[in-house]
């Protein structure tokens, strides 16, 4: 029905709410990143319909390895174990959880969240522990009964990575409502990003908010909105996510004069410390960001096009159009290469400096919904 | 999949039946069916069946439960039986709908959506409703439900578990959504849409109208123009009919077509009839006292191809339904339609003072057609029409000229499909209204006259913005019928001819143009071609 059409900042992203996308997997402190001679770099991402990893060599830029899951799609959101053996997908319509050896797609982990009659969901929220020993999903549960269902308290899951199979969680905590994307600390807390940013000690289960975002009233700005399914920060060991807000020129709360701008939420995953800062103009819908490593204070989106911010001065320094949508920008850890992903069945490389165009990779299957993570190590 | 719980099943077993009256005893086949189906999840109350018993509805808001639960909670019906013929679905959605419907007066003012009207703007609905509820479908959908407080409780709880986005999506992370789900929802949805009301009570009481008959109709069919024509309506069970039509476009061809209906609740209509080779939806109110039927028909798979329908049964007195067209130029000449019942007995047509009957064409009961002209120097306004004792009032606009054309509807939308997909494409239809501006020839002051439909127009699209000439959208997004304002959009899936290969979706304004005293005359609406539905339920 053609009722009630809203103008707001996210017009044309409400529906793309779910597609899922995550970045660079390393724990280094990147401000001056090197690879080292005996490690490679790879890409790994997720493809639908039957859930299937992509392990992809970014030297050749070739899938190197296949692994179908057979499992449901949706989202396919990742995270890597410490030493980058296993990948975590969050997959089957945001419930399921596979962990895959990568180097030969053995299964060795894997939990179906939903029990008996409790159903659940995890909107692309998955993280894992400093140590790899256990995985975490932000649960939002319903209990369905004979004739109705009943909303139960959202919680915080823990699994045992090493348990194998079917594994049931470990441990739960009561959990903010709303979360999406989640890290760790490398002291072990657990970040969840919801209408503000909350740390969860995960040994009581306590949290606090480290970061008010909806709920940061800056008087001259609009409250900020964070449509993210995209957790874009381990290339510079941060939890790192992109708002948008408006900024008054004139009355509080006049849209009409308003100026629109970027900024993004940033927890230092060594120190803890967490920030907010406006980036830079809003011109056009971006659906992900990302800090280029070694200049952090360039900043680069993507959605129809893509863009470079230098957050100092808050200005646009470059930008082009795109052949297709693409919802995950990813950098290289050399910061010399951006990676454009989680869209249709390519992947594209872009030369960060000039912006011109350096390859395309292939994918067998529909990248939508999915995410993609590039790390290193020995190839 | 709804879990059995030892709990729900220790119920069932060992809790005599405790429903109401009606539900228990009722012989009918659609209670039987519910006594027999649904108490496996069901719990007998001293109402009749838990959830069941506590809510009303429209026979497509049951038809969309009992479908949800055959689709997502793994329902059966009639021992398995997939096929909707044959399930049971009807005669169960049939019981309910008369019994536990809505009165005529409960779903005055949101007919539009039982009457698949898509292509308008809900106006009607405060922000909170809007935000909360209408974001994701229309208000409407809402509006024609009742429920019990703890049923709209638990319509929250359904929300939320069945679609978690909710809160995730824009209007969702913004607020908390639960809480004012709950606290503030429920209470206003409950005192506005209330499972108990005088009204329903009365409508279950009262006498229902009689159908069975001769009705006389007319209307303006997409790409055909106005018509009339008489409907005979049999029984054939009690609320079950058949239905023969005959009648006439303008232009003089011929209608013939045969069709069924049901009608729920006494006086709700839901019909299929063939104009010929074009297959008809009806959605229909039966007035109370059974001599009016109102609402609309529109093309069977292309809702949004219809027209309005008004219809009068046929009774001893003489009445005036229609006059088309519904314009008349000064000076000029033209044939008048005029339909409604007992047109030639002894009935004498008068015309105001201003037009001059030059010939009757024809003559029947339930059509006159003349031909006539308008003076020189007639006034310009509304003007009534009147065969012996019956009067069609303001109903015909004598005018000077046409200043200007309101595109109808004025936003619409159309949808890309086919292309391998499941989904076909939805088609938009615009019609054209003429306004003249009345005597002081200013637009929007109180003399300006509504000509009606106006025929003769050409019908464009052209990009609405900078964005849509760059992109091309009036080239990839579909076509236009010049003649008929009749779009049908182009193929899903992503384009490689298109700017970032995107698919065949077009931000457009809608053009209709004529030529009036050698001034060219246009209006100009919206058309949005978007993307597919993929769900598209009776309500939506």
């Amino acid at each position: 029905m053609n009722s009630n059409f809203y103008h707001t900042l996210f017009l044309s992203s409400i529906a793309l709410l779910l597609t899922g996308c995550q970045s660079l997997n390393t724990k280094e402190q990147t401000t001056t990143p090197t690879v080292k001679v005996s490690e490679k770099e790879f890409l790994i991402t997720i493809t639908r319909p039957n859930t299937t990893l992509h392990l992809i060599d970014l030297q050749t830029n070739k899938v190197i390895r296949q692994c179908d899951l057979a499992a449901g799609p949706g989202p396919g959101t990742l995270v890597m174990s410490p030493d980058n053996s296993i990948a975590y997908i969050l997959t089957n319509h945001f419930s399921d959880i596979y962990g895959v050896n990568i180097d030969n797609c053995d299964v060795v982990f894997s939990t179906q969240q939903s029990t008996d009659n409790i159903r659940v969901k995890s909107i692309a929220s998955i993280a894992i522990s400093p140590d790899g020993k256990e995985v975490y999903t932000h649960q939002n549960r319903v209990k369905m009964m004979n004739d109705h269902y009943e909303i139960l308290p959202p919680q915080i899951a823990a699994f045992n990575t090493s348990a194998g199979l079917n594994v049931k969680a470990s441990r739960t905590f009561d959990a903010p409502r709303q979360v999406a994307t989640m890290d760790t600390l490398e002291s072990g807390g657990l970040i969840m990003g919801g209408q503000d940013i909350f740390l969860m000690d995960m040994n009581s289960g306590k949290y606090e908010v480290i970061l008010p975002s909806l709920n940061d009233e800056q008087p001259g700005y609009s409250a900020k909105d964070v449509l993210t399914v995209w957790q874009m920060g381990k290339v510079n060991n941060e939890y790192y996510r992109m708002y948008s807000r408006a900024k008054y020129n004139g009355k509080e709360g006049d849209l009409t004069n308003a100026d629109y701008i970027w900024g993004h939420e940033i927890v230092n995953l060594k120190t803890g410390k967490a920030e907010a800062k406006d980036f830079g103009p809003l011109e056009s819908v971006l659906f992900t960001s990302i800090r280029r490593p070694g200049q952090l204070n360039r900043v680069y989106g993507t959605l129809n096009d893509l863009k470079e911010y230098d957050s100092t001065t808050q200005k646009l320094i470059h930008s082009i159009d795109l052949p297709h949508t693409y919802y995950c920008i990813n950098f290289s850890h050399d910061g010399s290469k951006i990676y454009l992903s989680g869209a249709l069945d390519s992947i594209a490389v872009y030369d960060a400096d000039t912006f011109d165009k350096l390859a395309h990779i292939k994918l067998t299957g529909d990248g939508s919904m999915s995410t993609s993570i590039i790390f290193k190590r020995q190839g | 999949m709804l879990k059995q719980t030892l709990f729900g099943i220790s119920l069932i077993l060992t809790t005599p039946l405790l429903f109401a009256a009606s539900l228990e005893n009722d012989e009918s086949v659609g209670a039987k069916l519910i006594r027999t189906n649904c108490l496996g999840c069901h719990i007998p109350t001293d109402k009749g069946l838990s959830r069941i018993s506590y809510q009303r509805k429209t026979p497509e808001g049951w038809e969309m439960t009992i479908n949800r639960m055959r689709l997502m909670h793994g329902l059966t019906l009639n021992k398995g039986k997939l096929d909707i013929k044959g399930s049971g679905l009807h005669e169960i959605v049939k019981y309910l709908a008369d019994n536990q419907g809505l009165s005529p007066n409960e779903t005055r003012g949101v007919r539009y959506l039982l009457e698949q009207d898509l292509n308008q703007i809900e106006t009607q609905f405060d922000d909170d409703f809007l935000t909360m509820c209408a974001r994701c479908h229309s208000g409407a959908r809402i509006a024609l439900q009742r429920r019990e407080p703890k049923e709209w409780n638990y319509l929250v709880d359904f929300h939320l578990g069945q679609f978690p986005s909710v809160e995730y999506s824009m209007f969702g992370r913004d607020r908390d959504w639960l809480g004012i789900a709950r606290n503030k929802m429920v209470p206003l949805v409950s005192k506005k849409y209330p499972f108990t009301s005088e009204d329903w009570s009365s409508w279950l009481a009262a006498k229902k109208p009689e159908l069975e008959g001769k009705w006389i109709l007319s209307g303006h069919m997409p790409g055909k123009g106005y018509f009339s024509a008489t409907m005979k309506v049999n029984q054939n069970n009690k609320d079950y009919y058949s239905l023969n039509i005959e009648g006439m476009y303008a232009n003089g061809e011929a209608i013939k077509g045969t069709g069924s209906s049901v009608v729920y609740t006494g006086y709700d209509w839901r019909g299929n009839i063939n104009f010929g080779d074009i297959s008809l939806r009806q959605t229909l109110a039966a007035s109370a006292d059974g001599q009016t039927l109102t609402g609309r028909f529109y093309q069977k798979g292309q809702e949004l191809v219809g027209m309005k329908i008004t219809a009068i049964k046929d009774a001893s007195t003489t009445q005036l339904l229609s006059v088309f067209p519904s314009h008349i130029k000064k000076g000029e000449t033209t044939t008048l339609t005029i339909t409604g019942l007992g047109l030639d007995v002894g009935s004498s047509l008068s015309l105001p003072a201003n037009i001059v009957a030059n010939k009757v064409v024809s003559q029947s009961a339930n059509r006159i057609v003349v031909n006539v002209t308008a003076k020189d120097n007639a006034q310009i306004g509304y003007v009534d029409i009147q065969v012996g004792e019956a009067k069609l009032t303001n109903q015909l606009a004598i005018y000077k000229q046409i200043d200007a054309l309101e595109v109808v509807p004025s936003y619409g939308v159309a949808r890309v499909g086919n292309n391998g997909g499941s989904t076909p494409k939805t088609n938009a239809l615009f019609r054209a209204v003429g306004i003249d501006y009345g005597k002081d020839g200013i637009a929007n002051t109180e003399d300006d006259i509504n000509l009606g439909y106006i025929e003769e127009v050409s019908w464009a699209v052209v990009p609405r913005d900078e964005i849509a000439k760059k992109d091309k959208d009036v080239k990839f997004a579909g076509q236009m019928n010049s003649h008929t304002g009749l779009f049908t959009p182009a193929a899903a899936g992503p384009n490689p001819e298109r700017y970032r290969s995107t698919n065949n979706a077009g931000n457009l304004n809608i053009v209709a143009k004529l030529t009036e005293n050698g001034n060219e005359i246009s209006g100009t609406g919206r058309l949005l071609v978007t993307v597919q539905r993929w769900n598209n339920p009776p309500l939506k």
